[in-house]
């Protein structure tokens, strides 16, 4: 009897220590692994393992890298040598840290849904060395000073292995350098990754290139309950401000002006109280117009045709188009003529996990100069339909890529040619023809217009730079009052329905309490 | 060192502490300040006070409501039929109903926005309809077995007695069946309605693009606003609290009631 209770004892607290080891933080862990038996600090903490092996830990978005594993005939033939993904672009990282550096690390990757989530893990205490958000939660990070900058060693383009500072592309470089948050350019800090446009995917047998080609399209009765608008507030918002704003933004006069590129982005960045106010009206209007505020299911519902109209990323526009052409299906992909906005995804480090750690420091900027090196730009292109910013230097293989994919074949009837020379060359001016493609002429509407937007597209994006604390709460009121119920516009029979049931739901509890007293 | 049964509870309790306590106790925290850390009832007065968050919680419970009802609607007489019914291929029969529920829900409303969308062109055109039909298909189940339990556990005897006593088939069932199956109703009730108030998923996936209270709570936390999210959290499990306290008497007091009878 006694033996029992004493197991029953033992297995208690077993099993209770054991709960605690999965939440104890890892200074606790490792003063416990001092008591316990050798063999399970090592499992307790990682910290424990050898101390040679860096220990990176890499949180980017969901399917935003190379998985590896593909087909012998996905092989992508480049007349500078074959690319093929085998393994995952983390081990092969880790592989190539070890050869080239003589050091082991170790990549903890983890991967987060969207740009809020990524910053409420972080506000909650998640450690992360190496992040990838867009451009205003970069911003964001900044101003609150979360970043360490990139080490002067990462941009000395003499170093081979400097694979970003010597093959992003300039236009993207420029960007970097010309924005700024408190005075220091967004180049300090962060290093691109993807970047894209926002735009319409449309069917062209419902509707014509000229009706996509506005944000207005969304409100258009036309086409009520047949279009899609995004599920965040700040890609409506930026769609809001271009239909509201259309008549200046595509104005001769507006768009002549010297400033255009600084008048544009202070426009599209308005927000006012009264724009405020302008923006919640028209999306109300939106919102009784659209088929849905989508997430995720807007690439299918256009590919099954539920919808003719799809607002969406370039790079997951890309990835629609050629899903459909699988089904023998035709879609396009169009930029408004107002404006559109430009995006980054880019790898910035975390104050709160590098710290001072300087080993940690150069495996992390080892890591973004390892997905800047084209053959991985160019799988990660491959696999996950974004466009890199690498263009890659004096490293043909990021063209030869781009014309791998959309030069036209020498029977093609019709071709066009397309100028890249504003994202491949440094000096677009004089590139002399050296980054043209002869493509398909539909190529002008399909997917190289989403991968490589033209350059008058370019010409008329627009950064979206992210709301301070204020704004952001002005902006998530009028959200919120647009996608909740007006209690004021709820209909008669709505309201008999709810009183009556309390009503007799409220008789019926009275009448048995009564009953129940009487017995 | 003495053992006690209650010793084996420890694991819970831990489990308990960790995972309900302390988080409610953020949520208090966080419900009850403001962005500088200052203690305030703004949140909670901004709630009752906006159009906006309180038609939610309208259109929520307007939602759930009219789904409990449908689902009452369709249950009651299925269960019904079942529990007194001598059929022998009766457990089959059960089955079938049961059966959704092994599917994963998500999978099933793929699959019923498929049919939706024959049956009505464009499925955007009817928002509330669609949350309503999704969510009794999603929800009936929990309706029709309480209910089945409840009356097939009921004495024969009570019926035959109304009957022998001149009561005629209509009245047996008004008088005597259904008073006794409201312990089954109830329970029903509460396993639809709670989480019809919540399920913003169905609501995502067919196309209403209305927020509802799980929604509304998401958007908060989502722009960064933890108080203001917290508040409503704390709102709806208050809401809750008062909704299983008048059904838990209810169902004490129905139960006494039967074993007078």
């Amino acid at each position: 009897m006694h033996n029992r209770i004493r197991k029953k004892t033992l297995l208690t607290s077993l099993s209770v220590l054991l709960f605690l080891m999965l939440f104890v933080p890892e200074s606790l862990a490792e003063r416990m692994s001092e008591i316990l038996p050798a063999g399970w600090a090592d499992q307790l903490c990682l910290q424990a393992q050898a101390s040679d092996t860096i220990t990176l830990r890499v949180c980017n978005w969901e399917e935003y890298i190379d998985l590896g594993d593909w087909d012998e005939e996905e092989t992508i033939e480049l007349p500078s040598g074959d690319i093929i993904g085998e393994n995952s672009m983390v081990e092969d990282f880790e592989e190539w840290y070890y050869d080239t550096y003589g050091k082991r690390v170790k990549v903890e990757y983890s991967t987060f849904g969207t740009n809020e989530d990524l910053y409420n893990m972080l506000t909650l205490g998640d450690v992360y060395d190496l992040v990838c958000p867009s451009e205003y939660l970069i911003m964001k990070l900044m101003a609150e000073d979360a970043l360490v900058p990139l080490s002067d060693d990462f941009f000395d383009t003499a170093q081979e292995n400097n694979y970003y500072s010597r093959g992003a592309a300039p236009f993207i470089r420029q960007m970097f350098e010309n924005s700024e948050i408190g005075g220091e350019p967004w180049a300090k800090y962060a290093a691109g990754y993807m970047w894209g446009v926002t735009g319409l995917v449309y069917n062209p047998e419902i509707v014509t290139r000229e009706q996509a080609s506005s944000w207005k399209i969304l409100a258009d009765p036309e086409f009520a309950r047949k279009v899609t608008i995004k599920d965040n507030v700040r890609d409506a918002y930026f769609a809001a401000v271009g239909a509201i704003k259309s008549d200046l933004l595509t104005s001769e006069e507006f768009r002549s002006d010297p400033d255009y590129a600084k008048n544009l982005e202070r426009e599209m960045n308005d927000t006012s109280p009264e724009m405020i106010e302008k923006v919640q009206e028209w999306l109300k209007g939106v919102k009784d117009n659209v088929f849905s505020f989508e997430t995720d299911a807007g690439k299918a519902d256009m590919i099954t045709g539920k919808v003719a109209v799809n607002y969406q990323w370039s790079g997951d526009a890309v990835y629609t188009l050629d899903q459909a052409d699988e089904d023998d299906y035709t879609l396009c992909f169009a930029v408004p003529e107002e404006s559109t906005d430009i995006y980054f995804d880019g790898w910035v480090m975390l104050r709160s996990g590098i710290g001072n750690d300087a080993d940690r420091q150069h495996a992390a900027e080892a890591f973004i100069n390892f997905m800047s090196r084209p053959d991985n730009a160019i799988r990660n292109m491959y696999y996950i339909g974004y466009t890199s910013v690498i263009s890659g230097g004096e490293d043909p293989r990021m063209f030869e890529y781009a014309q791998y994919c959309y030069e036209a074949e020498d029977d093609e009837e019709e071709t066009v040619e397309y100028d890249l020379s504003y994202f491949f060359s440094g000096d677009p001016e004089n590139a002399d023809g050296e980054y043209v493609i002869e493509t398909p002429a539909d190529q002008l509407e399909r997917q190289l217009y989403g991968q490589y937007p033209p350059a008058d597209v370019i010409g008329r994006s627009s950064i979206m730079t992210y709301f301070n604390d204020e704004q952001n709460e002005r902006i998530n009121q009028m959200w919120i009052n647009v996608r909740c119920f007006d209690i004021r516009r709820a209909p008669w029979w709505s309201w008999i329905l709810i009183l009556g049931t309390l009503v007799l739901v409220g008789r019926y509890l009275i009448i048995r309490r009564l009953r129940n007293k009487g017995r | 060192m003495r053992f006690s049964r209650k010793s084996l509870g420890i694991p819970y309790a831990v489990f308990l502490v960790i995972f309900v306590a302390a988080p409610l106790l953020f949520l208090f925290y966080y419900a009850f300040t403001n962005g500088q850390g200052q203690f305030t009832v703004w949140n909670f007065t901004h709630f009752f006070t906006d159009p906006n968050t309180l038609g939610t919680l309208y259109y929520s419970l307007l939602l759930a409501l009219v789904t409990t009802m449908v689902c009452l609607l369709l249950a009651y007489p299925v269960a019904y039929f079942l529990a007194t019914s001598t059929m022998r291929t009766k457990p089959v029969v059960l089955m079938l109903f049961v059966m959704p529920m092994w599917i994963n829900f998500s999978l099933r409303i793929t699959a019923l926005k498929e049919i939706l969308n024959v049956l009505e062109g464009n499925l955007a055109m009817h928002p509330f309809l669609n949350a309503v039909v999704g969510m009794t298909y999603d929800f009936l189940p929990f309706m029709i077995l309480p209910i089945y339990t409840t009356i097939s556990r009921l004495d024969g005897a009570l019926r035959e007695a109304a009957m022998d006593l001149g009561a005629n088939r209509v009245q047996t069932f008004l008088r005597v069946t259904l008073p006794l199956s409201v312990p089954g109703i109830i329970s029903g009730v509460s396993m639809v309605f709670l989480p019809a108030m919540t399920n913003y998923v169905v609501l995502d996936m067919l196309y209403n693009s209305t927020y509802i209270m799980g929604s509304l709570i998401g958007s908060y936390f989502s722009a960064y606003n933890w108080h203001g999210g917290s508040m409503i959290s704390l709102i709806l499990l208050a809401l809750i609290c008062i909704f299983t306290l008048l059904t838990g008497n209810e169902e004490e007091s129905v139960g006494r009631g039967g074993a007078l009878l």
